[in-house]
């Protein structure tokens, strides 16, 4: 049984690559985790567009750097997941990585479908300080992600 | 990889020895081919010089080719049987095994002079093992020796004659100098080959000799003879090589290898043995585990090599000779072994005291066998074992490392991880160089592929389960990385250190070594190091952020090592990508040390187009005041590099000052119209831009209107000076004319956190287009400074577009939100041409009408316009209708395009006919009719239309948009028929006799037989249907007389003159009657086939219309309907006159037709006589007719003499056709004679009231069959 993920920052990044929320869970090094996402974008590209080219959301491990490893997901709108979790020496289950994407996927189409943004707002308006409730999921989700099981 | 000895890093290969091969310097080096006797030498000059260049240029190319079968490298995973070959003299020495010479009688128990046993070895009393071990086995002994000799040949004598016999004499003399010189070399192979015995090394012997010497029938002889004399193996151990090509040499050399392997593998072997005896000896004889506590510290110089120790040695010797073999698995078993008695060695302090020489050396050691074994497991692309054994020997000796007391507080622990990432990262860089290659780390059904090609099954079970992210191997640049964040933190470390030995602390251990480190430079090295793999690996489409990020770093130290220009030309370029992705967390940063660069510079220019763009990144109101503070101090400070020049600040791509937002009230306007439009400036709620000396804004508008310019002006006391909301309007912008001043608009341009200038104004243009602003510019003048910042019309702090809002009032302040995507601009169109269009007809039209629709077109405008019209006729529904248009003289069913009504000036209006045609069925017509119009200039008017083209042309050239319209209208017709027809056909039957058999006449063309067909009466009903009521001009009956039917002759053709033309009202009905004589032909009768009409009517006929006038002349055509045969078989026809005078005789006829076919008829005629019936008859009253044959007739006559007047009846007479109808049943019985003289009743048909009569409603409808009235014949009997 391999230990609780524990993420330490997830990123949701727009289509156009502009970052809509970065939520870290560690004090005192939120830049770091920028730099993470942003430079994520690289291997998400790469990854998508490369000859080696599929369909699955999930891109897995993107890269280790760092204490941190970074996993990718994007979703079929391209609107794109990164999560960091801490580089300890321990098997990653894939499985729970993409639980854990999938509930975060879910909680921004959910914070998307919020009828109060405009259209034309919506992905980078949905991380917008003025919308708690997403901050609030995204956060419950790495708490239960850290206690070994994920909200569905 | 610098840090470690490349003895213990480097992969190993069998070694060899070639000596034989040194270059002759001197000729007399090589004593072969110095001539021997004085005579020969005169005999042949030139030979041995040329021999000897011969054999010379062979040595040389011989070095090459041995020397370039291996090169020594640490990244080797190919086994290719190659020897590390090192040339060597003839007279080589190997080092001595034991100090003490052999004859000594302590030889026995003294030890290898690199023993830890032995007092003046380097590793006495307790070193575990020196890289000079490994120097030893690589440089001085090998495992094979290979000796070049050169094997004497006389030389050849060319002065005597082929033909001459050979000289015994001569031939004696040689073979003895041969026999000498061949003991010679074989006593200096022995000499040698003793000494490579007592060290078990295999000797072999290249004899060089001539191409000629290998012809020679006495080589063999000699070979052996020197084997023999010296003392060599059987195998592999003596080859001759003459001199040949390079590519020849090469594949000596490899077979050189080839053979010399085994022999090689066999000493390394025999090593290995001798090795494993000792270590098991060793581990036996010390079993037990002496505490080294018992050794007090004060002894601890002195104490010998702990039983752990001598372990590590012995594994650590039996990996390395595995390895001389090229057995791998072999190997990294050992070395494994090697590394974990190290790390029992480690555990434990007093084992192995830290900061002692032999600890430095150990911990050199285990990180070389990290390597070792790391490097093993790549070769076997085992990535995860390899990155998992490499993580946890970091790891264990972070652990060590905190015990040791140089925890990560101190910098040698993170130049100890620097290293080791560094040492990673250029292994893989040298593995990566030839066969390494790095997995892509996605996800499992990804790799799925790709991993069950080349690694083992429990590594695929692993992946499908998950991964361990540190495990995953990734391309170097990562650990180049590493290992530089490892080294800024040796940095970091260092300089804590150092503060703390300026104040006074003592010097961390190591201190003065450090001290002489460039750490910058080394972090740069490895930065860009790691940025230059990490641009070999990226993708082609990748935009290269990682590399970025990295670059950051560089820059980052570049501005540490105070190289502030390079560091500002890395932040230029990064800042590029992150503006432009919106990322403003990692651009603040950025942008501080870029700005700090600036400072350290001294860039004025620089530094305020960095302070203006921090400005709009700054968090909150107090940094934003902060940086106005820095921004107006620079511009005080300083005077402009270029005064007069403004200092452009682009802030298009990163965050503005203001948050603009430019709104325009409509979509679009019409030309002329006056577009209201907002222009909101406004600052973000975290951004105070009170101090910010703005002087003025410039709004720029489309081409061709006036830049509207708004100067500051501070508020004066009386007026609200601090309202959130302010509004300055500025009026409609004008048209640029270059004689206009510009006007300038007053207007208070400070800005305090969260509050918005409204621009409200409006803009009209005389041509359609678009309109919007263009830019807005705002300009800081402080101190000669002038800097402007242009903006965009739309622009934000925020990621998203702000939504468009109008200001609707100040007090309170009321915002309208407009339900627009895009309110950033207006279209100007032109405004709808005043088109009054009416169609006017009289429906519903009828069939085989030209149906006139007027089409009225009223210029209601102002303008001229040119008006076109199409008429499009859609498709009707209706089955078997037809249908077209006429219009303008062109005739189509479908589309009329391009009708030109010409130019309409205002006010006066065009009107055209365009015309329906419909026939078949009635039923609704659809027309579509669109009516284009473009607006002309009047001028053009006057002109001939073909004048106007060009000049319309041109003038629509000048306006982008053609100022056109189109109306367009549909009407449906409804279209009934005028005229109904109601056809009654009868039949008669012909009262001549049909032509004989043989009657010639019948073949005649002209021949017109009705005898058969009869004639047709066809009644033709004519009823008016149209509501209007129409004016029938004339009736015509046309004929297409057929060789089956002819017309012969109609009501019509004598009274049609005066009956029409005649008013028909709707339910009016005309009748015309048709005489059609019928001959159809045999085959026509049996086949029941129909006659079609021989003709048809021409109703030529108006419309009537309602102010009484007649409409278009119409014609409707109807076909005579369909005719029928009469089917008769056996038919008998009387004939009788209509009146006939008392007592006057009159004949009466009766013809009795056989019809049939086929078949003869047998008839008997009987009249039946009445006593009350009002004639006398004389004629046959009783009697049977001869067989009627099919095909004739039989004619009888009765004489009447009428006793009575008025109607009286005509005796009945009664024929019958006898056949013997009697059935099965009824002949059994008695015969009814009655029955059989009977037979079957024949119908008799007064031929006067023959009507077989049938209704016909139109020409192809069904007919109806209306039954013969039934009565008998009657003679008017007159007195």
């Amino acid at each position: 049984m391999s230990p609780p993920l524990r993420p330490n920052a997830v990123a949701f990044i727009s289509p156009q690559n502009h970052p809509i929320l970065i939520r870290t869970f560690e004090k005192g090094d939120e830049l770091k985790y920028h730099y993470v996402a942003h430079t994520s974008l690289d291997v998400i590209e790469e990854r998508t567009n490369g000859p080696t080219k599929s369909n699955d959301c999930y891109l897995g491990l993107l890269y280790a750097m760092d204490d941190i490893a970074a996993y990718g997901y994007i979703t079929p709108l391209k609107m794109k997941i990164v999560l960091a979790l801490p580089l300890t020496d321990s098997v990653v289950r894939d499985a729970e990585v993409i639980m854990t994407f999938r509930a975060l996927h879910l909680a921004y189409y959910h914070a998307s479908s919020n009828p109060f943004i405009r259209l034309h707002d919506t992905p980078t308006g949905v991380g917008s300080a003025k919308w708690k409730r997403f901050r609030q999921k995204v956060d419950e989700i790495s708490r239960a992600a850290s206690g070994g099981s994920v909200p569905s | 990889m610098n840090s470690y000895p490349a003895e213990l890093l480097v992969q190993l290969a069998p070694v060899m020895f070639v000596a034989g091969l040194d270059l002759p310097s001197a000729p007399s080096t090589s004593p072969p081919s110095t001539p021997q006797s004085p005579g020969q030498t005169q005999s042949s000059p030139p030979a041995p010089t040329k021999i000897q260049d011969h054999f010379a240029s062979l040595i040389v190319r011989l070095r090459d080719a041995l020397q370039s079968q291996h090169k020594v490298a640490i990244w080797a995973p190919e086994r290719t049987r190659a020897f590390q070959m090192i040339l060597v003299g003839k007279d080589v020495r190997f080092p001595p095994r034991k100090l003490v010479p052999p004859e000594d009688l302590a030889y026995a128990s003294a030890h290898s002079p690199l023993s830890p046993l032995t007092p003046s070895s380097p590793l006495y009393p307790d070193g575990l093992i020196a890289p000079i071990w490994i120097r030893k086995h690589t440089q001085l002994l090998p495992s094979v020796f290979v000796l070049f000799l050169r094997l004497f040949e006389a030389p050849a004598i060319h002065a005597r004659s082929p033909l001459d016999p050979p000289d015994p004499e001569h031939e004696r003399d040689k073979t003895e100098e041969e026999r000498r010189r061949d003991n010679d070399l074989s006593a200096e192979i022995a000499a040698r080959k003793k000494t490579t015995n007592e060290r078990g090394i295999k000797l072999t012997v290249v004899l060089l000799a001539t191409r000629r010497m290998l012809d020679d029938p006495s080589l063999d002889s000699r070979l052996t003879f020197i084997r023999r004399q010296s003392g060599l193996d059987s195998r592999a151990a003596l080859f001759v090589l003459s001199p040949v090509s390079t590519s020849e040499l090469n594949d000596f050399a490899r077979s050189l290898q080839d053979a010399l392997y085994e022999p090689a593998l066999e000493y390394y072997t025999s090593h290995s043995k001798r090795v494993r005896r000792k270590r098991n000896r060793h581990s036996q004889s010390v079993s037990s585990y002496n505490p080294p506590a018992l050794v007090s510290m004060g002894v601890a110089n002195t104490r010998p090599l702990r039983p752990e120790g001598w372990t590590v040695r012995y594994e650590y010797k039996m990996a390395c000779f595995a390895e001389f073999r090229g057995e791998d698995e072999v190997a990294l078993k050992h070395y494994q072994d090697a590394y974990a008695t190290l790390m029992i060695m480690f555990g434990s302090t007093a084992i192995l005291p830290p900061r002692t020489k032999r600890w430095a050396e150990a911990k050199v050691l285990a990180d070389a066998i990290n390597v070792k074994i790391t490097k093993l497991y790549l070769y076997n692309s085992e990535h995860s074992l390899a990155l998992s054994h490499h993580n946890s020997h970091m790891r264990r000796f972070a652990d060590f490392s905190r015990g040791w007391g140089i925890g990560e507080e101190t910098f040698e622990y993170w130049s100890w991880m620097a290293r080791q990432h560094r040492v990673l990262a250029e292994l893989l860089e040298q593995g990566s160089n030839s066969s390494l290659t790095f997995p892509t780390n996605s996800s499992p059904s990804l790799t799925a592929g790709v991993t069950s090609a080349g690694t083992p099954v429990e590594l695929d079970a692993v992946r499908a389960f998950g991964l361990n992210p540190s495990h995953a191997l990734q391309h170097p640049g990562h650990y180049y990385y590493m290992a530089a964040r490892c080294t800024e933190a040796r940095r970091e470390r260092f300089l804590v250190n150092e503060e703390a030995i300026s104040q006074g602390t003592s010097a961390a251990p190591g201190y003065a070594n450090e001290k002489k480190v460039d750490h910058l430079s080394l972090i740069l090295e490895l930065y860009t190091k790691s940025y230059e793999v990490f641009k070999k690996h990226s993708s082609t489409t990748s935009q290269g952020r990682l590399t970025l990020w990295i670059a950051y770093r560089i820059a980052h130290t570049y501005y540490e090592s105070e190289k502030f220009d390079v560091a500002v030309r890395f932040f230029e370029r990064i800042a590029k990508t992150y503006r432009r992705e919106k990322w403003k967390h990692m651009l603040r940063p950025l942008l501080s040390t870029w700005y700090a660069c600036a400072q350290k510079l001294s860039d004025v220019e620089l530094m305020a187009t960095l302070l203006v763009e921090m400005i709009g990144y700054a968090q909150d109101v107090n940094e934003s005041r902060t940086l106005q503070d820095d921004l107006l101090a620079v511009l005080k400070s300083s005077v402009p590099v270029s005064p007069g020049k403004p200092l452009i600040v682009d802030l298009k791509e990163s965050d503005p000052l203001l948050d603009t937002m430019l709104v325009f009230w409509v979509p679009e306007v019409q030309v002329g119209e006056e577009a209201g439009f907002q222009l909101s400036l406004s600052t973000p709620t975290n951004i105070d831009l009170s101090t910010l000396p703005i002087d003025s804004v410039t709004i720029t508008l489309s081409d061709g209107y006036c830049p509207v310019v708004l100067r500051h002006s501070p508020p004066t006391d009386g007026q609200v000076a601090d309202r959130a909301v302010r509004l300055v309007k500025i009026g409609e912008v004008v048209p640029e004319d270059e004689d206009e001043e510009l006007e300038e608009i007053c207007a208070d341009l400070r800005w305090r956190p969260g509050e918005r200038l409204v621009v409200s104004g409006s803009i009209s243009s005389e041509a359609p287009g678009l309109l919007t602003v263009v830019g807005i510019t705002v300009v800081l003048a402080q101190n000669g400074w002038t800097v402007e910042m242009p903006h965009e019309p739309c622009a934000s702090h925020e990621i998203s577009t702000l939504v468009p809002r109008w200001l609707t009032s100040l007090q309170p302040i009321r915002f309208l939100q407009l339900g627009r995507d895009d309110c950033s601009s207006v279209v100007v169109r032109h405004r709808p041409h005043e088109l009054a269009v009416s169609l006017s007809h009289q429906a519903p039209a009828l069939l085989d009408e030209e149906y006139p629709i007027a089409i009225d077109i009223t210029n209601v405008d102002e303008r001229h316009l040119d008006v076109v019209v199409d008429v499009l006729l859609q498709p009707t529904e209706v089955d078997q209708a037809a249908q077209y248009i006429v219009f303008n003289d062109q005739r189509s069913s479908g589309l009329i395009k391009g009708i030109r009504l010409g130019t309409i000036a205002p006010g006066v209006s065009a009107t055209k006919t365009l015309y329906l045609v419909g026939s078949g069925a009635p039923g609704d017509r659809m027309l579509d009719i669109s009516i284009q119009s473009t607006s002309v200039q009047p001028e053009s008017t006057s002109e001939g239309d073909e004048d106007a083209e060009p000049h319309s042309s041109s003038s629509l050239s000048e306006h982008a948009t053609i100022d056109s319209c189109e109306k367009l209208q549909t009407i449906v017709i409804p279209t009934s028929g005028a005229l109904a027809v109601t056809y009654d056909v009868a039949y008669r039957r012909s009262k001549d006799p049909m032509p004989a058999l043989a009657d010639l006449s019948t073949v005649e063309d002209d021949f017109w037989d009705d005898s058969y067909g009869g004639i047709a009466v066809v009644t033709t009903r004519i009823k008016c249907l149209a509501p209007c009521g129409l004016v029938v001009e004339s009736l015509k009956l046309h004929r297409q007389n057929n060789p089956l039917a002819k017309v012969l002759d109609c009501s019509s053709d004598d009274n049609s003159d005066d009956m029409f033309p005649d008013e028909y009202l709707p339910g009016d009905e005309f009748c015309n009657v048709s005489r059609i004589s019928l001959s159809p032909r045999e085959e026509q009768v049996l086949g029941e086939e129909k006659i079609t009409g021989p003709g048809n009517y021409k109703v030529v006929w108006r419309r009537m219309l309602p102010d009484g006038g007649r409409g278009r002349e119409s014609t409707t055509r109807f076909t005579l309907p369909t005719l029928m045969i009469p089917q008769d078989e056996l038919i008998a026809l009387l004939d009788a006159p209509s009146f006939a005078r008392l007592h006057v005789p009159t004949t009466i006829y009766l013809t009795v037709r056989n019809r049939h076919s086929s078949r003869s008829a047998n008839i008997t005629v009987a009249l039946d006589l009445d006593p009350s019936d009002a004639f006398v008859v004389a004629g046959l009253r009783n009697g049977r007719l001869p067989i009627l044959l099919p095909g004739s007739e039989e004619k009888l006559s009765w004489n009447l003499i009428p006793i009575e007047c008025g109607h009286v009846k005509i005796p009945r007479i009664k024929v019958m056709n006898v056949r013997r109808a009697t059935l099965p049943s009824q002949g059994v019985g008695v015969p009814n004679t009655e029955d059989d003289m009977e037979g079957e009743a024949v119908k008799v048909v007064d031929v006067r009231a023959d009507r077989n009569t049938a209704r016909v409603q139109s020409a192809d409808d069904g007919t109806v069959a209306i039954p013969q009235q039934d009565g008998s014949s009657t003679i008017l009997v007159l007195p």
